[in-house]
């Protein structure tokens, strides 16, 4: 197996994080965790692939031709959906935040904690 | 197929299902429709999953879906189906879950009338989600339950749209998205050894893996998101900003279940997937353990400096889990046992606990212990209430919670430095509560020490239900605490010889009568020591406080309420456990 997804996962999973800790902006930050599971969805397909394998469909090839796992395909889907929802979520709050408080920068919205 | 395997998909079906219809019928229907469901649905989830667990005493009642058993396949090594699987101790945590929601729906009653039961469908789909994550037994099934339970409570503790909700809510999603990220990686990663998703087949694979880096990374990254979602030092910042500014019947499930049934999911894949790898228990022990005693006292000082009383829960809850996990570090029976009898019997205190915060709210206006300072003696049964909860949860020697504490010493007796934590905290916590107590239902207090710079605000619940409608549930569930702890030992031992493929965990002598009174005595003498405090006049004095105030500051700097201050941490703690993982 290449190393090379592993790479990229990781790289992606580290700026992604770069980015939450160091943001001055809910939306940006919600940005910078859609890259965060982005490394995830290329670790999961880097597992399930197989080097000159076909697609998991076997509708034009015999059955038992070599094909990449289709069950990695299915964990990556599901997670997409969830990751929609989750960001979906944020976003809606944000809006909120930025209606109630003027603001959308984290330092400046710490709960409990009046705004300096 | 028996009747119980047939119906125990029933446990999640039947909330799911229900919280579809009132959503679908939402405009339609009167409040009351909404209360008088969710109350009936939780309860069938309890007793049905209660019914599950004496099924189960011969044997997990295991339940394919679709029918895609191994035996279809042909080939017991290859398993493509997802099962639930009911233990003895699972599906008496589901029972749990329900019987505390049950509790926390009656609590609500009417509560929530303007949002057209939306409050209801999202509680549901929560109650649906943890007895999926306690009954499934396969691995990417518990990510997908994860999930669930994770994006009904963001969208809970988001609710009443304050400011303060806001943040805390987005604070909560950051963190535990990132987390379930984690989990995800750590899925793939024992997937990518394994080929197989099925606990039992993974746990095969493990069981041979010696120290492989993939499976090792992969345990870290699973054990670093249940950590983070059982709020666990460095991960658990997220924790008191989430839980003291969520409405309070969702506190209650939030402290009273959702976090500890993540350490439970923790420990039963500890047990049943990483139990054959002797460098992962190793890791377990030799880590975990730590990590349980630091977050225990660590969750107890800063509980201790806190006057919003939600905070102060919410500190203590953390303090609570710290206990909990060196149960599930000591990766034996004892400690199983001890952590599900710990499980429920802090659950109940701490769910009526949030309760009573929450009438305070919606009778008082507020839940700030020196703002509030004897202005709530007429609630004199509230009180009582309070202050009993406060001395169940500083180690007073009755009932279920100090049954699991008893279980939860003897695990770990060989520490001493661990099980002086546990003592810590217990007295600490149970300290701090029953000083609120006292200070807002009896007008008792010394000068206010470190807890005069905790972190507070103004806010208030709706009060829109008569007083024994909320004292009810919250009353009961500090009764039930009170339950002989024997009963409650013999149960816990099953359900942990179920996990540990036992009949039943070996007994535990009865501690010593000084071993019994130590922490309650110690809770006293904590109490004593605040009730007594004066006002600083001579420069000693002063001094002494300027001393104090030193490191409980710095426990305020650290919870500082910037996500990216806490998602820092998880990630310095994600690298802390897998240094250690290749170091012991």
């Amino acid at each position: 197996m290449n190393v090379l997804p592993w790479i990229v996962a990781a790289w992606l999973f580290g700026i992604g994080l770069y980015g939450i800790v160091t943001s001055r902006n809910y939306v940006h930050l919600i940005g910078c965790l859609s890259v965060c599971q982005s490394a995830t969805y290329v670790l999961l397909l880097g597992i399930g692939f197989v080097w000159g394998s076909k697609p998991p469909v076997f509708y034009d090839h015999p059955p038992g031709t070599p094909a990449v796992d289709p069950i990695l395909h299915a964990l990556v889907l599901t997670d997409i959906v969830v990751g929609a929802a989750v960001t979906a979520l944020l976003l809606a709050i944000a809006l909120q935040v930025q209606k109630r408080r003027g603001t959308i920068d984290p330092r400046r919205l710490r709960p409990m904690r009046d705004p300096e | 197929m028996t009747l119980a395997e047939t119906l125990l998909p029933l446990a999640v079906l039947v909330p799911l299902g229900v919280g579809a219809l009132l959503l679908g019928f939402a405009h339609w229907l009167t409040p009351r429709v909404a209360d008088v469901a969710s109350v009936t649905v939780a309860g069938f989830v309890a007793v049905l999953c209660a019914w599950l667990a004496r099924e189960a005493t011969g044997g997990a009642i295991v339940h394919w879906f679709g029918g895609w058993s191994p035996a279809v396949s042909g080939r017991p090594d290859v398993v493509l189906g997802i099962a639930f699987s009911a233990d003895v101790a699972s599906a008496a945590i589901a029972a749990f879950c329900g019987l505390l929601f049950a509790a926390a729906f009656m609590f609500a009653w009417s509560y929530f009338d303007e949002v057209n039961s939306h409050f209801h469908v999202l509680m549901l789909l929560f109650l649906a989600a943890m007895v999926g994550f306690c009954l499934t037994r396969d691995l990417f099934d518990l990510f997908v339950w994860f999930e669930l339970m994770s994006i009904a409570a963001y969208a809970l503790t988001a609710y009443p749209l304050g400011p303060s909700a806001l943040d805390g809510a987005f604070n909560f999603t950051i963190v535990n998205s990132v987390a379930s990220f984690m989990m995800l990686a750590g899925v793939g990663l024992l997937y990518a050894r394994s080929g197989s998703l099925d606990y039992l087949l993974i746990g095969r694979t493990v069981g041979h893996a010696g120290a492989d880096p993939v499976v090792l990374g992969g345990f870290c990254l699973i054990a670093v998101a249940l950590l983070t979602k059982g709020a666990c030092v460095p991960f658990h910042f997220w924790l008191a900003d989430a839980h003291s500014v969520a409405p309070s019947p969702v506190s209650v499930i939030f402290s009273g279940v959702m976090v500890s049934v993540a350490l439970f999911g923790l420990s039963k894949l500890v047990v049943l997937v990483f139990g054959g790898n002797p460098d992962i228990l190793d890791l377990v022990r030799g880590a975990l353990i730590w990590i349980g005693a630091a977050t225990a006292v660590i969750g107890a000082l800063t509980a201790w400096t806190q006057r919003h009383l939600k905070r102060l829960l919410a500190f203590s809850t953390i303090a609570h889990l710290g206990i909990m996990l060196t149960g599930v570090a000591t990766a034996g029976g004892i400690g199983q046992a001890g952590l599900l009898l710990y499980l429920v019997g802090h659950g109940l205190v701490k769910g009526s606990l949030f309760m009573v915060a929450g009438m305070l709210l919606a009778l008082r206006g507020s839940a700030d212990e020196i703002d509030l300072y004897g202005k709530a003696k007429r609630l004199w049964p509230v009180g009582v209430t309070m202050a009993l909860a406060g001395l169940l949860l500083g180690g007073l020697p009755v009932g279920l919670l100090h049954g699991g504490s008893h279980l939860l010493d003897r695990a770990v007796e060989r520490s001493p430095l661990v099980h002086a934590a546990q003592v810590l905290a217990t007295a600490l916590t149970g300290a701090a509560v029953l000083r609120a107590a006292l200070r807002i239902f009896a007008g008792i207090s010394g000068a206010p020490g470190p807890e005069r710079n905790g972190i507070t605000e103004r806010e208030h619940e709706k009060n829109v239900r008569p007083v024994w409608l909320m004292l009810t549930p919250a009353a009961l569930l500090v009764l039930l605490v009170l339950m002989p702890s024997s009963v409650g030992e013999r149960l816990a031992r099953l359900g942990a010889g179920a996990l540990v493929g036992r009949p039943a965990v070996a007994a535990v002598e009865p501690a010593g009568m000084l071993a019994q009174l130590l922490p309650v005595t110690l809770t006293l003498v904590i109490l004593a020591g605040a009730l007594l405090r004066r006002r600083p006049v001579r420069r000693a004095g002063r001094a002494l406080v300027t001393a104090e105030r030193l490191p409980f500051g710095g426990l305020g700097v650290l919870h500082s309420g910037l996500v990216g201050d806490y998602v820092a941490w998880a990630v310095l703690g994600l690298a802390g456990l897998s240094v250690a993982s290749a170091w012991l």
